[in-house]
């Protein structure tokens, strides 16, 4: 995949954004059917397709250099969207040696890795990064392991230690998170913070998830699928900064619903970790406007229809009930009411 | 227009004794005095309570008039009172210092008091099949604003004006343990001024 | 994907580091280095030989910072199913075997405040590779190590060499026992234990520590007991149609996996619960030889764990 990198698009102020053609085609679209319900739908991350996000480990695409640069942009102003409690320093390691190696391997355009026993050579071209280091001395990187490598890398990270049977959060990297703090969570358990999610726990979702990534072996990891809808192209709808993004929804009107309503979808990869035995978690982050969607019909015409099928409690969670009648009526007259294809791909 | 109906609020459950544990260490705050007395019965029922295996912290509460202390120090030979949680807190934390694998910690009282408790309890690695809690006494809830980070205490309530930035904040039901507090987040962010209906739920 | 993706690797060196232990190392035959792990790992090592498939569960001691070759160490086990008599006796220099990626189920707990580690005999070996992660921590430790007697003491010059004092061992020969109690009694808040060696030294620690009061989150064992023989015995796998025979000193899940149907594992011991297998019918018996199910479900005889048990029957059906 060749992507030609917009370094000047940007997910604040102006929200210049947009979607080429070739990004709108491999966008992981979520719904497979016209109604959404929670399910672990955990699946192994196996290569997908040619061109697809889910051919590579890591997906690299066109927005890559913008959203680095976000990252910068949110550090500078938050620093503790990055924490590591100290005892997850290995982890830490593990999920930089994880990045770089899928980085290299499958972009190696763009980057490269060059190892001497302990004695590693990055290079990130997009980003004119160059980094001699020893991997497992901290003093040679400019900051922490996990920062260092995540602000070079596209979505969330969240880092779990594995103890007394369950899962810990103890260390990420949060700028793209849809409304949920690291600051606050860190620490918690992974029912405690799943806690906010409705209906999931009487479903028995999370005793399922978390008993099945309990067993998370080395070299098999898993992904699925998630999703809600943001207002503009904005990345950073934490808790912390709702005063900034929460009046966007009170502002869609049918007008501005084509443009400026925004299907997001995170793409989340678990992996277990070698050293450290913990699991990282990456969540990745993809927009897309309702205009570019329906250029896709099956995906206009189902968006529609979960729009407007969705559980109230869901549509509370997701943050959407203050405009989702509003985004489905723009919706409607893309969708004739035939049935869709099966599947997730454009027909 | 927040979430509500959500769970991850700690649970709490009446105190019973853990026979298990060696040596027994009880925190009382006010009215959790009632519950501490009733684990020392139950302990002392398996024979007599030797200095060294149980031992109670206890501070009073100037609503809890129930002469706790001479309760007290008919049931166990350690019973330490203070004044001020802070007080209680501190000499915990040097207790534990001294501590032994074989101890259990029971604490009973308001929320907020549990969670300063579990707090130093963490620091000391004592897991969750270690530590009982009973909540009793106020609701009141401590609330950590997302926004500018301060902690308002005692609230009442379910929409709460932050004392220090002042954004009128809605208290969710997500706890840390780390901040032994509830998440509270600007209730009124997307349209300025409209707030749900202010109800008293945790008094 | 049950059976995990395989790793093919060579003998590299072969050691008797005492009469009955024999210390093998692993280097990729694809060249390279081997996979990261944490300390407490294990490794299924796949035999195959004419007749049977073997698949045995070794911990891996090489320091977890080593990665061009692994290191395990085998002892040779008087009544043995043939796998362990496989490795001593067929197995040299040269030899090719395949590898699983490694699991931890037996990792050291990162926020513990003080780790007390007992091995007893082949048990040394996970502690082995976490004694090297130990080091680069900053957190106080002891290792307790019990054998028979000093010339049964594997890698005992090497560890005192490393350790020093925090190392302490104990010759049955010279009747010195470790004092549980003693050591269990007086451990500061925070302190883990981790015991890795015969099931009678396990039952021993666990029992002495709850007693001690020590809560179970605080207790971690390891044990690799080869699955128990028995008489032979036949099963019906209901979703693929196939009857199975169970030879008497092969177990119920390699007997499956010789039919060609792949059950999840890891531990092939009964502890960790991947093999959770459901009984659809049973007139018979079912025994169980695991640590993973409680004791309704054993009673209630609608769930086993093939990996060690067995049954006594006329007729067993079950849900794979």
């Amino acid at each position: 995949m060749n992507a030609v990198f917009k370094p000047d698009e940007s997910f604040r102020d102006d929200f210049k954004y947009g979607n080429s053609p070739h990004a709108i085609r491999r966008f992981p679209f979520p719904f497979a059917e016209d109604e959404y319900m929670y399910a672990v739908n955990i699946e192994p991350h196996l290569p997908g397709p040619k061109g697809s996000v889910t051919e590579f480990a890591i997906d690299v695409d066109e927005h890559y250099v913008a959203e680095c640069r976000e990252r910068a942009i949110v550090l500078a102003a938050e620093p503790l969207r990055f924490q590591a409690l100290p005892h997850m320093m290995s982890a830490q390691w593990d999920c930089l040696e994880l990045i770089m190696e899928s980085l290299a391997r499958d972009y190696p355009e763009y980057f490269t890795l060059a190892k001497q026993g302990t004695r590693w050579n990055w290079t990130n071209r997009p980003l004119g990064i160059q980094q001699a280091f020893l991997f497992g001395d901290p003093a040679t990187l400019p900051q922490p392991p996990l920062e260092y490598i995540t602000r070079q890398a596209q979505g969330d990270w969240l880092v779990m230690d594995q103890r007394e049977g369950d899962l810990w959060v103890e260390a990420g990297m949060v700028t793209t998170q849809a409304d949920w703090s690291l600051d606050f969570d860190i620490g918690m358990t992974f029912k405690e913070w799943h806690g906010p999610v409705p209906l999931a726990h009487e479903l028995g979702v999370f005793e399922r998830a978390l008993r099945y990534l309990l067993n998370l072996r080395l070299n098999e990891p898993v992904r699925r699928l998630n999703w809600t809808m943001t207002i503009h192209p904005r990345l950073d709808t934490s808790p912390e900064n709702y005063p900034k993004w929460g009046p966007d929804r009170a502002g869609v009107t049918l007008q501005n619903a084509g443009d400026d309503a925004y299907l997001r979808v995170e793409l989340q990869g678990l992996w277990r970790l070698p050293r450290s035995n913990g699991i990282v978690f990456s969540v990745r982050c993809y927009l897309i406007s309702m205009r570019e969607l329906v250029t896709i019909p099956k995906w206009a015409a189902r968006m529609h229809r979960v729009l407007k099928s969705l559980h109230p409690a869901l549509a509370d969670y997701k943050g959407v009930s203050r405009y989702r009648a509003t985004v489905a009526e723009w919706l409607a007259p893309y969708d004739n009411g035939a049935p869709t294809g099966p599947g997730t791909w454009p027909d | 227009m927040l979430v509500t109906g959500i769970k991850s609020k700690p649970v709490y459950a009446p105190l019973q004794a853990d026979t298990a544990g060696r040596y027994h260490l009880m925190l009382g705050h006010g009215v959790g005095g009632a519950p501490l007395l009733s684990l020392l019965d139950e302990l002392g029922r398996s024979g007599p309570l030797s200095a060294g295996r149980a031992c109670v912290l206890y501070v009073a509460d100037s609503a809890a008039a129930d002469n706790f202390g001479v309760r007290f120090r008919t049931s166990a030979s350690d019973v330490r009172f203070f004044d001020r949680v802070a007080e209680l807190l501190a000499e915990f934390r040097t207790i534990l210092t001294g501590s032994f694998m074989g101890t259990r910690l029971y604490v009973a009282g308001p929320e907020s008091f549990i969670g300063l408790a579990m707090k130093i309890a963490l620091e000391f690695d004592l897991n969750k099949d270690e530590i009982r809690a009973e909540e009793c006494g106020t609701l009141a809830r401590r609330v950590y604003c997302i926004h500018c980070r301060a902690t308002t205490e005692q609230v009442r309530t379910n929409i709460v004006k932050c004392i220090d930035c002042g954004r009128h904040l809605i208290v969710r039901d997500h706890y840390s343990r780390r901040f032994a507090a509830y998440m509270g987040v600007m209730v009124d962010a997307e349209v300025p001024g409209e707030l749900p209906p202010i109800k008293e739920n945790f008094v | 994907m049950k059976h995990a993706v395989t790793i093919a690797v060579e003998v590299t060196a072969v050691e008797q580091v005492t009469p009955l232990i024999k210390h093998f190392t692993l280097a990729p035959i694809a060249g390279g280095t081997m996979p990261a792990f944490s300390g407490g790992s294990h490794i299924i090592v796949v035999m195959r030989r004419a007749n049977r498939v073997h698949r045995n569960p070794y911990s891996l001691m090489s320091p977890p910072g080593r990665l061009e070759a692994y290191e395990i160490s085998v002892r040779r086990m008087e009544e043995s199913r043939g796998g362990s008599h496989f490795m001593h006796d067929e197995v040299g220099v040269g030899s090719q075997l395949e590898i699983a990626h490694p699991v931890n189920l037996f990792g050291l707990d990162k926020i513990a405040r003080k780790h007390v580690l007992i091995a007893g005999g082949i048990g040394i070996t996970p502690f082995m590779a976490q004694l090297q992660d130990l080091h680069a921590a900053n957190v106080p430790y002891e290792m307790h190590y019990s054998v028979r007697a000093p010339e049964h003491a594997a890698f005992r010059d090497q560890l005192i060499e490393q350790e020093g004092d925090r190392l302490r061992m104990y010759y049955d020969s010279a009747n010195e026992l470790i004092d549980f109690e003693a050591l269990l009694g007086s451990q500061p808040l925070g302190t883990h234990v981790y015991v890795c060696g015969p099931a009678g030294m396990i039952e021993r620690v666990i029992g002495t520590a709850r007693a001690c009061g020590w809560s179970d989150s605080h207790i971690h064992w390891e044990q690799f007991s080869a699955p128990p023989v028995g008489d032979a015995f036949d099963a019906f796998l209901a979703r693929s149609k196939l009857k199975i025979h169970v030879l008497p000193d092969q177990s119920l899940l390699e007997s499956i996996e010789a039919a060609g149907v792949d059950v999840p594992y890891l531990c092939r011991g009964g502890v960790c619960g991947f093999c959770h297998t459901k009984v659809v019918e049973l007139e018979g018996e079912l025994i169980h030889n695991d640590h993973f199910l409680s004791a309704e479900e054993k009673a209630s005889g609608k769930f086993m764990m093939p990996c060690v048990s067995r049954a006594r029957c006329k007729n067993l059906v079950l849900d794979l």
